[in-house]
């Protein structure tokens, strides 16, 4: 039985399903920019269905599949904003929301204490733009910050330090002239990176 | 350029979310160096799509069941959590030289462990990725062999830069190699200026007992040394 809210379009005439992907991003857009509830409800009542059997057949579970359905169209109608409909069409980023919160939910249910989570493996809902665009932290600190943390390593790293990053020899050259054994240039010398980095991050 | 690959099966059995997560990682980590699974993996994510939303004609009302949840959902005031931060470190530096994790490896680079000398002119760090899982890199220095080794469960390994050589194979950046217990190998770093690889036994169990021998500095069964060669 249906009841409830009326789209305004009860055309059933066949179309093409990419004209259908496109209104589709267009709902999604419009949910985007305007949080219009209208086009919601029209992408909610095609897909919640849907997924509601995907969830079943995954899942086995009724209560369990509901609530895979209430998070993928939550993160729909929260998310709309990071679709990219260059990058793929809405049934793809829904499916692909769905999958990634069947991973997490499997994950906690089979209670297993993995930090990995779907985010790391399919970063759908993430901005995907410009993030490699980031300097890594050793370029956005400057020569000054560094020099003044560089004094309260301990004379042997600072030495080891200097003569590789500044003076530009290699580990080998200052192994030789220190007249110590490799490893442990290597080892000053990353013991004294890890000891900057903390120095850095400790007190931006 | 990228010789070696995950098998077809293993890329849509990732799409789907099937893969135990170490598995997945080094797949993710994969299709981050790799453009040609990235869009195998991009296409069976369509397909499967298609396949679960097969007809995009509109349902013209909201069941009656989904009445409830529809509200809670457009009502709900509270954002759900924010978007996960990318501004990572991605990079590594080891014997002077800079090494760029692929994107999925980078957002475990605050979890990995101290650097370690393991033997000759290999170094290795782990990487705790949880759930008693531990992934390891290796840094084959210059020259630098793995003693002929073999294990329990399958090893999974991804080439982050470098070249090595193993069983009459040359293997490159971003390439994916996958062993089980069959195979008995001996990795070798030819390139001049080293290799550095991650990886991973895919049952967390054998690898953790593999882990304390290799932590053990009077048993290094692990990379046993087989004399007889």
């Amino acid at each position: 039985m249906l009841i409830g809210i009326p789209a305004n379009q009860q055309r059933n005439e066949t179309r093409q399903p990419k004209d259908c992907s496109v209104e589709m991003s267009g709902y999604l857009d419009t949910i985007a920019k305007q949080r219009c509830k209208a086009s919601f409800a029209k992408i909610f009542s095609y897909f919640a269905p849907r997924l509601r059997s995907y969830a079943l057949k995954q899942m086995g579970n009724e209560a369990i599949a509901m609530e895979l359905v209430q998070d993928t169209m939550s993160n729909v109608w929260q998310k709309a904003h990071l679709f990219n409909a260059e990058k793929g069409s809405p049934s793809t980023w829904i499916f692909t929301i769905a999958r990634n919160i069947r991973f997490d939910m499997l994950r906690k249910l089979q209670n297993r204490k993995e930090d990995v989570c779907s985010d790391d493996l399919w970063p759908v809902l993430c901005e995907q733009t410009a993030d490699t665009k980031i300097a890594p932290l050793d370029e956005q600190i400057t020569l000054e910050q560094v020099g003044q943390y560089f004094n309260e390593l301990p004379a042997k790293q600072q030495r080891v330090i200097e003569a590789i990053y500044i003076d530009g020899k290699s580990q080998q050259e200052v192994a030789d002239e220190l007249e110590i054994p490799l490893g442990t240039v290597k080892s000053r010398t990353r013991l004294a990176l890890q000891r900057l980095k903390d120095m850095l991050r400790e007190y931006d | 350029m990228i010789k070696h690959h995950p098998s077809e099966s293993a890329l849509r059995s990732f799409v789907e979310g099937a893969l135990p997560s170490t598995k997945a990682i080094l797949i993710s980590a994969h299709c981050d160096m790799c453009p040609t699974c990235l869009s195998k993996t991009r296409s069976f994510t369509e397909s499967i799509a298609v396949d679960m939303f097969p007809d995009l004609r509109q349902n013209p009302t909201i069941l009656r069941e989904y009445i409830s949840m529809f509200e809670s959902i457009t009502n709900d005031s509270t954002l759900l959590n924010p978007s996960y931060s990318q501004t990572l470190d991605t990079r590594i530096t080891l014997d002077g030289r800079e090494f760029v994790l692929p994107a999925t490896l980078a957002r475990f680079a605050d979890r990995i462990g101290e650097w370690s000398h393991l033997a000759g002119k290999l170094w290795h760090a782990s990487v705790n990725i949880g759930g008693g899982s531990l992934a390891q890199f290796i840094y084959m220095d210059r020259g630098a062999s793995v003693p002929e080794h073999t294990h329990k469960g399958n090893e999974l390994t991804l080439v982050i830069n470098g070249k090595f050589t193993d069983g009459g194979k040359c293997y490159e950046s971003g390439d994916f190699i996958e062993l089980n217990q069959q195979h008995t190998h001996m990795p070798t770093a030819e390139n001049y200026e080293g290799c550095l690889v991650v990886t991973m036994l895919d049952m967390p169990l054998h690898f953790t007992s593999g882990w304390a021998m290799l932590i053990n500095p009077l048993s290094q069964l692990y990379f046993k040394v087989n004399t007889n060669n």
